[in-house]
């Protein structure tokens, strides 16, 4: 079965590749975010704060403003490294109208029976960058960065889950649900430098996203990434979200890249007691 | 598992104080350790200060030099570029250093600790590792050198995202368009002057008239001069009230009077304290002073017998050069060593732009001491090379006894300020008069001609022999 699942991804692959060629990378939205987005920038009552927060919390969102916030188009002579960056450089005005040029013109997610597990990796990948925030900041380490890094640093996955379906339906064949969990998973890993790159993400973030799963081989990113790792680590532990089981806490005290960071224990003690205070942010930016 | 292992001399930290602590130890027979948290060695000097810094400092300055120069070349600097770009071979001088320093350490044979230290009385020590391991070692000395941590104000909300302290304020990503510098003290005025010479449209805000008050207040106001002339802002006497991020995209800075100062990003630079929270002093009965510093006496020991300290941990003068010295004298008076002749005489160097320097006494000092100290003052902008480099915005002066004869001290503003104060550091420690900086050649030209100006303005005061030179 593993063999069927490996050669599978590695057809979805070869099938993508083929798109890659072509530039038609597609990373869908959710239709409730698109729709929020288009509300919130008609909407002359809503302030900005409100867009800003929708932007920084939604993984596939952020990857298209900062895209198009990063084109030649926005940015000619410079290259924006962080959302909040765009939004100091370019004023909200200029990113409310990206976000709802990305949302009017993406492909949305359409993935009967499956919009469930999209939500909860949409919101596994920003608990990840929330987290992420906190670890930098607890590092002194860039924050921003952290961010933008943790929220999309598994940005290959919205990708595989939309190439997967297209396939399954191209193809009037179905998976049973733990297969097509076990295939996005494989196939998620293996885009999400690829997409990172193509969609010409900052360097950092390529940087992060393509050592996500070996930070030593990260070179001169490997502290960034290894802060991205840790926050996915105590995103996995606290998030809470179905699917992403805790460790127990000897398992996760003994993370080897808490060490590889020089947190020590009671510096993981600190960061833990703000598990609270990171559902409350999650749950405030997806209000 | 727990080790007990026991060394005549431990040293808690490996900043510029703790490392020469602990290689006047080795080299003195002793076994030593050195207790370090960090994986690298070196402390906040090399990897959050100092270093860093005065790297980004000699970017900015060239910066600054080309865009003077527009004439010679058409230079802006791209935007948003990058601060790593800036701070660029960072990443070989940290490894140097660092390589240099594990060398230094392993060839007197140093132990290098690496994990978090903890007093369990005045003569045992606790250190935790990264992976919760613990030992505890006996020591027959100890010298505390783990340094300063950035004061935080209750009404300052640091994040380390839009709101930054010194520790944290290289790790921006970017340079921002505006930035809010509270303080006036030493690294407030580095780092405002060195980000508006970048091009970030800085203000400065401290509750003080001016900056740097311990300097005279004609040092102080050239720094502001130029400071304003890059297109500072300097706000003094302003009492900060609160400041925040406003969730959008600006720091917001309340001030007592009503105003408001709005920026993309602030640095709070408002002192730093002795970083001993995770030492437990108490348990070897030891506490902080009402400056939340730790008190010693002459020979750098504490309270208890045994103990010592040294760096920024004391407080003032707070100096990598100082620390230095107090590492080695701390180890020196622990063990019943010589001290050696070392001079006591530590020159101040502020990296701003331009620079500042001092030694021996200020005006003000030389006036509260002797009463009527002749001064003299030479402007960069009346010196050949001054003319020539562009370095206009400068002065040197001169301060001498009331006499007009023995230098007491010497104060410089202006670019080489911290290479040129030497020149009169030797003069005050070889109890020179200053006629010796008039019967001596300097090169033609070179700012060190300034010393000869001002030589020349005391001995005009002095009233002898006007027209001898």
């Amino acid at each position: 079965m593993l063999m069927e699942i490996n050669q599978l991804a590695q057809t979805l692959v070869e099938s993508f590749n083929k798109k890659i060629h072509s530039n038609d990378i597609e990373i869908p939205l959710l239709s409730e975010v698109a729709s929020r987005v288009i509300r919130l920038t008609q909407d002359s009552e809503s302030g900005a704060e409100d867009l800003a927060k929708l932007i920084q919390s939604d993984q596939t969102l952020a990857a298209h403003v900062m895209r198009i916030a990063n084109s030649a188009n926005y940015s000619p002579n410079s290259s924006l490294v962080s959302l909040q960056q765009a939004i100091a450089r370019l004023g909200m005005r200029v990113i409310a109208d990206i976000a709802l040029a990305a949302s009017i013109n993406s492909k949305i997610f359409s993935a009967p029976g499956y919009s469930d597990f999209i939500a909860q990796q949409l919101k596994f990948s920003l608990h990840s960058g929330v987290w992420a925030k906190e670890v930098a900041r607890e590092c002194r380490r860039n924050v921003e960065a952290a961010f933008l890094a943790g929220l999309l640093h598994d940005i290959g996955k919205p990708v595989a889950i939309h190439v997967v379906i297209n396939y399954l339906q191209s193809k009037n064949r179905e998976l049973p649900r733990q297969e097509f969990l076990q295939i996005v998973s494989l196939l998620g890993r293996k885009l999400n430098g690829f997409v990172a790159r193509k969609w010409e993400l900052p360097n950092t973030v390529c940087e992060i996203v393509e050592h996500f799963n070996d930070y030593e081989q990260a070179g001169k990113a490997k502290e960034s990434t290894m802060i991205v790792v840790a926050g996915a680590h105590f995103a996995q532990q606290y998030s809470n979200i179905e699917g992403r089981e805790a460790l127990s806490t000897d398992e996760f005290l003994a993370s080897a890249v808490f060490a590889d960071l020089n947190l020590y224990p009671d510096d993981i003690a600190v960061l833990t007691e703000k598990a609270d205070l990171v559902r409350q942010t999650v749950e405030a930016m997806s209000a | 598992m727990s080790n007990v292992t026991s060394y005549d001399l431990v040293v808690v930290g490996s900043g510029p104080a703790g490392q020469k602590a602990a290689i006047q130890g080795a080299k003195a027979g002793k076994s030593v350790a050195i207790i370090e948290l960090d994986r690298e060695l070196g402390g906040a000097c090399v990897h959050r200060g100092t270093i860093p810094s005065k790297t980004l400092r000699e970017n900015a300055l060239r910066v600054k030099n080309m865009r003077l120069n527009a004439e010679l070349a058409q230079f802006e600097l791209a935007e948003d570029v990058e601060l790593v770009t800036l701070i660029d071979r960072l990443d070989d001088v940290l490894d140097a250093h660092d390589h240099y320093m594990r060398n230094q350490i392993e060839r007197n044979q140093v132990d290098l600790l690496h994990g978090k230290a903890s007093f369990v009385s005045s003569k045992e020590i606790e250190i935790k590792s990264v992976r919760g391991e613990s030992r505890k070692i006996h020591f027959q000395k100890m010298v505390i050198a783990s340094g300063s941590i950035p004061r935080h104000p209750g009404n300052i909300a640091i994040d380390h995202e839009h709101i930054f302290d010194s520790d944290s304020i290289l790790s921006m990503l970017y340079l921002p368009r505006s930035l809010s510098v509270l303080g006036g003290g030493v690294i407030a005025s580095e780092y405002a002057s060195i980000f508006q010479a970048l091009g970030v449209q800085v203000t400065m805000i401290d509750k003080y008239p001016k900056p740097l008050g311990f300097l005279d207040d004609d040092l102080c106001t050239t720094f502001v001069n130029a400071f304003e002339s890059m297109g500072g802002r300097w706000l003094g006497n302003s009492v900060v009230k609160q400041a925040y991020w406003d969730g959008l995209s600006h720091v917001v800075v309340e001030l007592e009077n009503g105003d408001q100062v709005k920026s993309e990003k602030l640095l709070c630079a408002a002192g730093r304290i002795a970083n001993v929270k995770i030492l437990d002093i108490e348990k070897a009965d030891l506490q902080l002073n009402e400056r939340g510093l730790l008190s010693v006496d002459e020979n750098l020991q504490t309270a208890v017998e045994g103990i010592y300290a040294a760096g920024d941990i004391i407080g003032p003068p707070s100096l990598a050069s100082a620390s230095m010295e107090q590492g080695r004298r701390a180890v020196c008076n622990a063990f019943d060593l010589p001290v050696g002749s070392m001079s006591q005489m530590i020159p101040t160097g502020i990296y701003s732009i331009p620079e500042l320097s001092s030694v021996g006494l200020t005006e003000d000092q030389a006036k509260k001491q002797c009463g009527e100290p002749i001064i003299g003052i030479a402007k960069f902008n009346e010196i050949a090379r001054g003319q020539i480099s562009g370095s206009q915005q400068g002065m040197l002066k001169i301060v001498c006894d009331n006499q007009g004869q023995k230098v007491l001290g010497v104060s410089i503003v202006g670019e080489g300020a911290t290479e040129l104060v030497h020149i009169g550091q030797m003069a005050i420690l070889s109890e020179a008069n200053v006629d010796i900086f008039v019967e001596s050649i300097f090169n033609f030209p070179t700012l060190a001609e300034a010393y000869r100006v001002a030589a020349l303005a005391v001995i005009a005061k002095r009233g002898n022999r006007v027209n001898s030179y």
